[in-house]
């Protein structure tokens, strides 16, 4: 039996090969997606352990329950590190503050120096010591007016040692440093991030917080903080603060980096997925033509005494050795992959932590199942019919055994209406997590894929036929033969074209998508933004510092400023997003569609959503209790209710005075204003752009601006996205391709002796590239079909605020059906070519 | 066993050959695998005339037919239809001599299956770019009794009605010559002759000119002239054969 199998596999190792070759595909994408998470994992937990090595004890302020900013760590007095000094036990303990984007160097052209991606910290260092996460390379750590900078950022800054280095501040003011220092993070770099160490006094004026640190690293006698050292550690701290083990920080640390990179690993899992369920229609759809094509040599076989069950592991096997062949090759090409994008990230981020590659068994293991089980899951039906094969098929010329069009229809439909309903109900039904309504769309959108496949075996003839009118006119009988061919053998057709299918569908939802969201965008910029200028930055929306928000207003150029940040506060004890603003200016600068009371409300009073206001019952005049961040409680008043609105997007919205003294503000997210009377756009502009060089990572957006920026975000992010399902239409392209060889191999003697009649080689291939063209346009019609469905849904699914209104990429439609024509051509160019070599005579004497 | 004497050929046959052989050698493959197929086989075939061709299996019939139908080449000599040198064309040239000039009907397997029976007819010249004669198509057609089955598919029809079709086809581009491999050699006597009467019919009333490789005396005395092969060699030649005739000829060849 093996014999037969290995001799199965022999004979059809061309037509077996592009099976393999989308199995592999869809493998190496999972298994590149478990080596790079892994192999990242494993770097940034060296990092850590870097990072805190020598750190036996912590202290740093308990997580507050209410925090308006999750980028800024609560500080607290620095008193406490000389008297944790001087407990027995402890052999060195150091204060340490630390920010994220506040201080940058510039260089000799005034230019900002950061690193694209990875972000710029701003910390103390106090030298070499026991607790020391930093290294020095070359020079003395800094004190006073001395700064450090990691080596990537002295290189690219041209900096060199010894010399002033302009830097810019919170405060707006430039500072000069003299560079004393060039410092490695641990031993293994610093991933990406720039570094800017100063000493702990230093950074404390810097960053406004005199007499403050965030942490008190500790390094014990004997290497090992005690639980009594711990115990006698907290003693001394008071309410607000905690002391941990300087594994825990560890831990901690390398869980919070563990779960940044297994959000990102299953990002890459999820478009793996996607590929390998592509593949599974491209392997069904081989191993069914293979199975019909053999029917008579199986039936042979049956007929001298092979059971039905033997016949069934025949081909079963056949798929065993494939599967686990693709999962060899999948685990070799999952490597490519990540050391590809491990490249590629190391070139976009400028230093990408290098480190072993890691395979674990795990990935092995999965590797293997998702190779075997795709492999012999998609082979189980084919090879049911053909253990269906009865002997005198062998006679027979090439039975069919088909399933009836009756329960072809019962079954597609019992999976596209279950699908179709799970559409539904994420887009209207009442889901309210967003996440889950994403989750009814994505599993709808799967079953409504294996559904539509299933049917569309049931119209491919007629549909393919009737897209195939154009060619006949176009080219007469090779288009008519195409049209034929197309259409004579529907469920192939329609198996071969469902991998395009959905990769299509997917592609043009993700289109729709973001041209939906360009179109929200638009709107809202009509309708909210009434400002001439915002001022923002960039990369992250970080925020900055208050200070600007003085700067500017006091520019005779600007009329009204308007800075926005974000506030959390209990409203009647449940927690509630604020934005707050100098709500003096109103709505003049942000509109937020005030519908009753109104917009510049006081500092006592707040304004709320319409929704919020209906669902907590409050209309103008009410009060409502708030307690704040600090535990401060008053009532404050409902002065307006406004219409829901996709630049402020909280409910609620309070005045800025009163919660800067309350709240742990990280700075300003954004700031808009208005011109003064008089005032040009352009001398507007320029005089604020002079404010902003003290600010290098800020810019400076119109309205037209945004809509370029968002454009092209929008723009990149949605190539990226498809860039990935890309892959699906390699897969599908390879689909077609070997389903065009199988059928060109079926018919060879139907070629020969149209040859023998007088068709040119030209002509041959033709009518093959026709069909092939025909049958990718059955898959594009019905993928960009599909794919507006699915972007319809994700728009009505996707909240009012993000995307409100639904848009249709004309022309990327055109482009996707037109590239769907001009795959099946790519597609056809193998298999014609071969059929063109075929020998005239051969081929009519060919079985 | 004395031959019959060849008959003098028509002056007519002597100016306007449709085809012809001369020293036609085909030898396949090489070394000790090497068959020689047609040993300077040298041959006319007269316009107009209906020529059978008997020998014994592996004699050569077939790599003759093909190789004067243009669809396989001569190891040496030279194949003429019409005047024009067979190994003077390239393979699109053979290619538009097929589609124009040749009609081949095959044993079996002669019907593409995704065309009707019209579109299989027409076939040849709707690879080509000329018009269409409808009212000759129309007739062969309704010649091969056909004509009620235009719009069926080669799978809605039986073997006897697809060689039919296969006839038609050969026949409706007004071919130069026809040739025929066997083509009623998978059907029973009643329909081959029903089919090999047609082709006689083709002949003497539309001027035809077909040659027919056969196995079957009775199918051969439908011809006006039987051709002898054995061994890749022409060893007799019979004008108006009959039946009888024909089988005796095969026999004292067997001696
Ligand atoms: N493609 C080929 N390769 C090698 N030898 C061949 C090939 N085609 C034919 N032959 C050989 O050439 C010789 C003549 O074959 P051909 O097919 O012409 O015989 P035939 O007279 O048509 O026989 P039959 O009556 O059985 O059809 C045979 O010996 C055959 O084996
Ligand atoms: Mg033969």
């Amino acid at each position: 039996m093996l014999k037969l199998v290995l001799r199965g596999i022999r004979a059809n190792l061309g037509r077996l090969f592009m099976t393999l070759i989308s199995v592999v595909l869809g493998v190496s994408a999972v298994s590149g997606s478990f080596i790079l998470a892994d192999s990242l994992r494993a770097v940034f937990n060296g990092i850590s352990e870097d990072a805190f090595a020598g750190v036996d004890a912590q202290v740093r302020a308990l997580e507050p329950e209410l925090s308006s900013s999750d980028l800024t760590v609560l500080r607290f007095d620095d008193d406490l590190i000389d008297e944790i000094s001087e407990l027995d036990g402890v052999n060195y303990a150091e204060g340490g503050l630390f920010a994220f984007e506040q201080v940058y160097s510039i260089d000799s052209d005034g230019e900002i120096v950061r690193p694209q991606g990875p972000p710029v910290f701003t910390a103390s260092w106090g030298g070499d010591s026991p607790v020391s996460s930093f290294t020095l390379l070359e020079g003395s750590a800094p004190t006073g007016q001395q700064v450090a900078l990691d080596k990537a950022q002295t290189d690219s800054g041209g900096f060199e040692l010894g010399q002033m280095v302009t830097l810019s501040l919170p405060s707006g003011e430039p500072g000069q440093f003299e560079l004393s220092g060039i410092i490695d993070f641990g031993e293994g770099g610093t991933g990406g991030a720039y570094f800017i160490l100063f000493d702990l006094p230093t950074v404390q004026s810097i960053l406004g917080a005199e007499g403050e640190v965030d942490s008190i690293v500790v390094n014990a006698d004997g290497g090992l903080a005690s639980e009594a050292l711990l115990d006698s550690i907290a003693t001394l701290l008071p309410e607000g603060l905690e002391v941990v083990s300087g594994e825990a920080v560890i831990d901690e640390s390398q869980e919070d980096f563990g779960s940044f990179i297994s959000v990102f690993g299953n990002i890459l899992l999820g478009f793996a997925g996607v590929i390998l369920f592509v593949s599974t229609f491209i392997i069904r759809n081989t191993f069914a033509i293979l199975v019909g094509q053999r029917t008579k040599q199986l039936g042979l076989l049956r007929s001298i005494g092979a059971s039905a069950g033997q016949i069934r592991r025949m081909v079963l096997s056949e798929a065993v050795v494939i599967g686990l062949l693709a999962s060899a090759l999948g685990l070799v090409g999952g490597l490519g992959i990540a050391s590809l994008l491990k490249l590629l990230f190391s070139q976009g981020g400028g230093g990408f932590p290098e480190g072993p590659t890691e395979i674990r068994i795990r990935t092995i293991v999965v590797v293997l199942l998702v190779g075997l089980g795709v492999t012999v899951g998609s082979a189980l039906l084919p090879a049911m019919r053909a253990a269906k094969v009865s002997p005198l098929e062998a006679i027979r010329d090439g039975g069919k055994t088909g399933r009836t069009n009756k329960f072809r229809l019962i079954a597609g439909a019992a999976v596209l209406l279950p699908g179709l309903a799970l559409l539904f109900t994420g887009m209207f039904g009442s889901v309210d997590s967003l996440s889950l309504r994403l989750t009814c769309l994505g599993l709808g959108a799967a079953l409504t894929f294996i559904g539509v496949a299933m049917l569309s075996g049931l119209f491919a003839g007629i549909v393919s036929y009737k897209i195939g009118a154009p060619a006949e006119q176009v080219s007469g009988i090779t288009g008519r033969l195409g049209r034929e061919n197309a259409a004579r053998n529907p469920e192939r057709t329609a198996a071969t074209a469902s991998a395009l299918m959905i990769g299509l569908a997917l592609i043009t939802g993700v289109s729709v998508l973001a041209a939906s969201l360009l179109r929200s965008f638009d709107a809202l910029l009509e309708d909210s933004i009434t400002a001439d200028l915002f001022i923002f930055e960039e990369n992250q929306g970080l925020p900055f510092s208050p200070v600007l928000i003085e700067q500017l207003d006091a520019l005779p150029e600007t009329d009204l400023v308007a800075g926005y940040t974000t506030v959390r506060a209990l409203v009647a004890g449940e927690q509630e997003t604020f934005t707050a603003f100098n709500t003096e200016v109103g709505d003049q600068v942000v509109s937020f569609n005030v519908v009753e009371g109104i917009a510049a409300i006081g500092e006592d009073a707040v304004a709320v959503s319409e929704p919020e206001a209906e669902l907590r019952g409050l209309s103008i005049g009410d009060s409502v209790a708030i307690e704040m961040e600090d535990g401060f409680q008053t009532d404050l008043t409902v002065e307006g209710i406004f219409e829901e609105n996709g630049v402020i997007d909280s409910d609620w919205i309070m005045s800025i005075d009163f919660a800067e003294p309350h709240a742990n503000i990280a700075g300003i997210d954004y700031a808009g204003m208005t011109y003064a009377e008089g005032v040009s756009p352009e001398a507007g502009r320029a005089a604020v752009d002079g404010l902003l060089r003290a600010f290098p990572q800020l810019s400076s957006q119109d309205n037209s601006d945004f809509k370029e920026t968002f454009t092209s975000q929008i723009n990149s992010l949605q190539l990226l996205v498809n860039g990935l399902l890309a892959l699906c239409l390699i897969i599908a392209f390879f689909g077609i391709v070997n389903t065009m060889a199988l059928s060109v191999l079926e018919r060879t003697r139907e070629i020969g002796l149209m040859r023998a009649v007088g068709m040119t080689r030209d002509q041959l291939k033709r009518t093959i590239r026709w069909e092939a063209i025909i049958v990718s346009l059955f898959g594009s019609f019905l993928g960009v079909a599909l794919g507006l469905l699915l972007g319809w849904a994700g728009v009505i699914a996707i909240p009012d605020n993000v995307i409100s209104k639904i848009g249709i990429p004309w022309v990327q439609l055109a482009v996707f059906l037109i590239g769907g024509g001009v795959l099946g051509v790519i597609a056809a160019f193998f298999p014609a070519a071969r059929a063109a070599k075929m020998n005239v005579l051969d081929a009519i004497a060919s079985d | 066993m004395t031959m019959t004497p060849p008959a003098p050929p028509s002056a007519n046959s002597q100016r306007i050959a449709a085809a012809r052989a001369q020293n036609a050698v085909k030898i396949y493959g090489s070394g000790d695998t090497e068959v020689t197929a047609l040993r300077n086989v040298s041959v006319d075939f007269e316009a107009g005339k209906f020529t059978a061709i008997m020998g014994p299996s592996g004699s050569g019939k077939s790599t003759l037919m093909h190789c004067m139908a243009g669809l396989d080449r001569l190891s040496s000599g030279e194949a003429f239809v019409g005047t024009t040198p067979l190994s003077s064309l390239n393979d699109k040239q053979l290619t538009m001599m097929r589609r124009e000039q040749v009609g081949f009907i095959f044993q079996s397997f002669n019907l593409v299956p995704t065309l009707n029976v019209r579109e299989n007819v027409t076939l040849p010249m709707d690879l080509g770019k000329g018009g269409l004669d409808d009212a000759w198509i129309d007739e062969v057609i309704r010649t091969v009794g056909l004509a009620d089955r235009v719009a069926h598919r080669p799978n809605e029809l039986s073997g006897g009605q697809q060689q039919r079709v296969a006839v038609a086809r050969a026949l409706a581009s007004r071919p130069d010559i026809v040739f025929g491999d066997e083509p009623t050699g998978n059907l029973d006597s009643k329909t081959s002759s029903d089919i090999l009467s047609f082709m006689q019919r083709a002949v003497r009333e539309l001027g035809q000119t077909i040659v027919m490789v056969t196995h079957d005396p009775r199918s051969a005395s439908y011809s006006d002239r039987v051709l002898f092969l054995a061994d890749g060699e022409i060893v007799h030649e019979m004008q108006n054969p009959t039946t009888e005739l024909v089988y005796d000829t095969i026999k004292s060849l067997g001696d």
